[in-house]
């Protein structure tokens, strides 16, 4: 009988090294990262520094509309621009094959490459100019006159979702309603009604978070050439093989004519995991031509065209006895989805498997709806869905603590998860270091004083609590392949090793870590491990960065391959000296047993003696990593999400300036249980970057629409996020037990950690001012209003998320399909 | 549009070029030097990954034109590294993991360098001041700030001696 996959990792594990052995994992500084010296220096090569002979230059035209019907495209003044070589328009992409992955499956994808009859966004591609320089190009493509015919525009979900709608994808049905629901999703479990009913303590709150975006410093961009019927194309993409898939069939070729290299990434933060217009006209351009070409974004583009994280509307209802255990939830999620799918289709499942997160929660009720609308496309973004959830979640829990006469902190630890809970719906949670993470946050802040800043006195302590999933199991982006992580590991007998990732490097340092991951098991130093990354052609498939999956899954797969490779190794040594391969090390280039001077030989000697009784064949070894997991999880919400989860707390000490509306964030401490980290100061800088991603849509960041859905704050001048100034110090602790399935005992650390940032300040702000803040972004002004109308009005303390209750009170049942 | 002939210096180096009177320095250096190191990341003077020197204090090389270097000094990230030796600040940014995806780290290195230059002794707010016109999404700054301070200690010590 074939070997088991439990058999087979089983004797691939039992060659690891015991962790108590580790020089390099878990030490810290003990080594740097391997792109480090490239970064410092300028030589780091980036998309837009890909250079080649004879480049030529693309650019898009976008719609200035939010929502029209293309009637015509003239190119004639366009094409009067010295240098102009060409155009496109959708109609040069077979019809059909669209991006992106509504419900999974690409017959449903709903961005096409250029809008052939439609635009459904500010900012849509309607056509692509191709000259020989950027100049040439820019100029030609402002000359292109698209004639449109405006449609009306809906900017609000709510009104997205009535049967009178403007209908954005879908025409309406026999009876004339529209339906412009791009994905809808249901998580049930026990009898809620039953403990609203039975109760002490019920409650109905709303809150509101706003659209922001992830604002990598790198513009999306991509070069693309065409040699022997086969595309190249270099692209800031967040996973390249999911994207060559896509780009393959937005051209209509075979993927095996499509190879996708990721150059160095100027970050990512979930922006960079769809395919776009700009990675797919270079490929048409270049193969039209003969020559590369080249589309790199303005900032603005990138803005406008790119993808945002949703905005999302809460109705929360909670049900807990007078002691503060929670007995059930109900919630009402709405997700502005903008006007298409793609990434951003996971946003309705996460942002109810977070609504359960940190706490146990065994009777739940919670939809999430996420209306198509004509803003830009929302999608994956860092703490994806985690972050607003966590926002209205967290400062709901202080809201019933303090309504329930218990302390915040407290009420917490009460309902807290601990180690392998399974929740209600099959959340499988295995290490847990959650209580801890919140001690050690409370002592750093000195919670139990924290009444020394009296309420509304302008000074205020904030605490929060957050989980999140590690090693997701389940794609943003659909393709039909295997959505696992894979690695190969070949030993050179000339004393080094190279390991092929397939895990997509967006700037966190996962190349690091799997070279790290493969110099310690086999003794080497970091330098003697050379890693070769994402690369369709030289590297094995992986699903993307996304999901807090690289470490864990992509660490998971490379330490497999690594193990593949050692126990061949160790195996036919065993056979040599007649041991076990249990009985051989690997430590400082030697190979060994310990004790005996005889078996004793160098990594080259070992490598050169396999190879020779092995007819030359040099020792490989290959990993594989995933979860496995029903794709249904995205409509049905019953199973396990992930391998693994990770769970943070973190408190904030603010100082709001009630004359100006000013928050100051004086201080902030971050309990994070990472596992094992597999290096200290990496996981500190996921989670000071982390502090910075959630101050900035706590109290920074909005994009801002007018009413014809056009962005008036498309650039880093009017979009503000928060600079050196306005950091604060962040401490950092470490809370963490290894974790039995994770790679070397490491969980995620750089995503679930931009979760309880935002509630932990807004609670803050919250005690500081005596209000209480329910939407996002606390801006000066905002605050300031509110303080003001609060001096007028002493009655009234909450603000935000005004005329919610109607909306959703009026919003039309579901489709029968789930209405369960 | 026209070009003309400037003269200046390029990380030590007297060069003469044939420039186009619009073209911006950012440009320039990457399109007609080949140093990519400089990046483009907002074009407006935002961001300021496309931070140099000019005459030694650090500028937006997206809002100067190429032309405006014509008898002036230009350093930019690639001239940093002296005779295969790193800068105290480079060497800082890597040993205190001052860098995620390094987009930002060029134009920050520069502009640590000019702060250092006219402010040898910073302290810790004097550094985030010194790099406030520098935005970077990944590192929360907190790791970027500590490498500054370490490398104004080496240096200071490196004065010393």
């Amino acid at each position: 009988m074939a070997m088991t996959r439990a058999e087979y990792w089983d004797e691939v594990r039992s060659v690891y090294k015991d962790p108590k052995d580790y020089v390099l994992a878990g030490q810290g500084n003990a080594y740097v990262r391997i792109d480090a010296e490239a970064k410092v220096t300028g030589s780091a090569v980036y998309t837009d520094d890909v250079y080649l002979p004879d480049t030529w230059y693309c650019k898009l035209v976008h719609s200035p509309y939010a929502h029209a019907i293309i009637k015509s495209i003239d190119f004639t003044e366009a094409a009067k621009v010295p240098g102009v070589k060409g155009f496109l328009t959708g109609a040069d992409f077979p019809e059909g094959h669209n991006l992106g992955n509504p419900e999974a499956f690409k017959e449903l994808a709903d961005k096409e490459p250029l809008c052939r009859k439609k635009v459904r966004m500010v900012g849509d591609e309607v056509a692509a100019v191709c000259a020989t320089t950027e100049e040439a190009a820019t100029e030609a493509a402002a000359l292109v006159k698209v004639e449109y015919e405006p449609l009306p525009v809906i900017l609000d979900p709510f009104d997205a979702m009535k049967v009178d709608a403007e209908p954005i994808h879908y025409p309406p049905d026999q009876e004339g309603t529209a339906s412009n629901l791009s994905i809808f999703t249901v998580m049930k479990a026990g009898d809620p009604d039953k403990c609203f009913e039975e109760a002490d303590y019920t409650d109905v709150s709303y809150y509101k978070t706003q659209e922001m975006v992830h604002a990598a410093i790198e513009p999306h961009g991509a070069i693309a050439k065409y040699e022997n019927g086969e595309y190249t194309i270099w692209s800031t993409t967040q996973g390249a093989y999911v994207s060559r898939y896509w780009v393959a069939w937005g051209l209509g070729v075979p993927e095996s004519q499509v190879r996708l290299i990721k150059p160095m990434m100027g970050g990512g933060f979930g922006g960079k995991l769809d395919v776009f217009a700009h990675e797919l006209c270079p490929c048409k351009f270049a193969e039209r031509t003969g020559h590369p070409v080249k589309c790199i974004l303005k900032r603005d583009e990138v803005f406008k065209c790119t993808r945002t994280r949703h905005p999302i509307s809460f109705q929360i209802e909670s049900a807990f006895t007078k002691e503060g255990k929670l007995l059930a939830k109900r919630c009402r999620h709405i997700l502005d989805g903008g006007a298409y799918g793609g990434s951003g289709i996971a946003a309705n499942t996460l942002s109810l498997i977070c609504a359960t997160f940190p706490y146990k929660v065994e009777n739940i009720d919670m939809i999430a709806r996420r209306p198509y609308t004509n803003h830009p496309a929302s999608g994956a973004m860092r703490g994806y869905s985690a972050c607003q959830v966590h926002f209205a979640h967290e400062i709901h829990m202080d809201e019933v603590a303090n309504n329930l006469g218990i302390d915040p902190v407290e009420l917490r630890h009460m309902n807290e998860i601990t180690p392998y809970y399974t929740g209600p719906t099959g959340l499988e949670f295995t290490s847990c270091k959650f209580k801890e993470c919140m001690d050690a946050c409370a002592e750093a802040v000195d919670w139990k004083n924290r009444w020394r800043y009296p309420l509304g006195s302008g000074e205020g302590i904030g605490f929060s609590g957050s989980g999140f999933m590690s090693g997701t199991g389940f794609p943003v982006l659909v393709t039909p392949h295997y959505c696992s992580a894979t690695t190969i590991v070949r030993l050179n007998r000339e004393g080094y090793a190279v390991v092929f990732t397939g895990a997509n490097d967006i700037g966190q340092g996962s190349d690091t870590v799997m070279t790290m991951i493969v110099a310690e098991e086999l003794g080497l130093n970091m330098d003697e491990v050379k890693c070769v990354q994402s690369d369709t052609t030289t590297t094995p498939w992986d699903a993307g960065s996304f999901g807090s999956r690289v470490t864990f899954l992509g660490g998971n797969a490379a330490h497999h391959a690594v193990g593949d490779a050692k126990l061949k190794l160790l195996k036919h040594w065993a056979e040599e000296w007649d041991c076990k391969p249990t009985d051989i090390q690997m430590a400082d280039h030697r190979v060994f047993i310990p004790g005996d001077s005889e078996k004793n030989i160098s990594f080259n000697e070992a490598c050169y003696g396999y190879e020779e009784k092995n007819f030359g064949r040099c020792v490989a070894g290959v990993g594989a990593y995933n979860h496995e997991g029903d794709k249904d999880i995205y409509v049905k919400n019953v199973g396990n999400y992930a391998t693994a989860y990770s769970f943070s707390a973190s408190a904030a000490k603010v100082t709001v300036d009630k004359e100006t509306g000013q928050v100051t964030l004086d201080d902030f401490v971050f309990g994070h249980d990472c596992g094992r980290p597999l290096n200290i100061r990496a996981v500190e800088g996921q989670i000071e970057g982390s502090v910075l991603l959630g101050l900035g849509f706590t109290c920074f960041e909005e994009c801002v629409y007018d009413k014809d859905g056009r962005h008036l704050n498309p650039s880093f001048r009017d979009y503000r996020f928060p600079t050196a100034l306005d950091m604060p110090n962040i401490r950092t602790f470490i809370c963490s037990e290894e974790d039995a399935e994770g790679p070397m005992g490491a969980k995620e650390a750089g995503e679930g950690s931009t979760a309880p940032v935002g509630s932990a300040i807004g609670n803050a702000i919250n005690y500081a001012t005596g209000l209480v803040i329910k939407e996002l972004p606390i801006t000066p002004e905002k605050l300031w209003r509110a303080l003001r109308e609060h001096e007028q009005n002493p009655e009234k303390v909450s603000f935000g998320g005004e005329g919610l209750a109607e909306k959703f009170a009026s919003m039309p049942p579901l489709p029968d399909r789930y209405d369960v | 549009m026209g070009k003309r002939v400037i003269k200046f210096t390029l990380n030590g180096v007297e060069r003469d070029e044939y420039v186009q009177d619009n073209m911006t320095m950012v440009d320039f250096l990457r399109k007609q030097m080949n140093l990519t190191g400089t990046k483009r990341g907002c074009e407006e003077g935002e961001c300021g990954a496309c931070t140099i020197l000019l005459d030694g204090r650090a500028v937006a090389s997206c809002m100067m034109l190429a032309v405006e270097a014509d008898g002036h000094e230009i350093v930019t990230i690639e001239g940093v590294k002296k005779d295969g030796v790193l800068h105290p600040v480079q060497k800082a940014f890597i040993d205190k993991w001052a860098l995620q995806c390094g987009f930002c780290t060029p134009g920050m290195i520069m502009s640590a360098l000019s702060l250092l230059s006219e402010n040898p002794h910073p302290t810790e707010h004097e550094i985030r001041e010194g790099i406030s016109g520098n935005l970077c999404r990944c590192t929360g700054y907190a790791k970027i700030v500590e490498a500054i301070d370490a490398a104004a200690k080496v240096m200071a010590k490196e004065v010393a001696e």
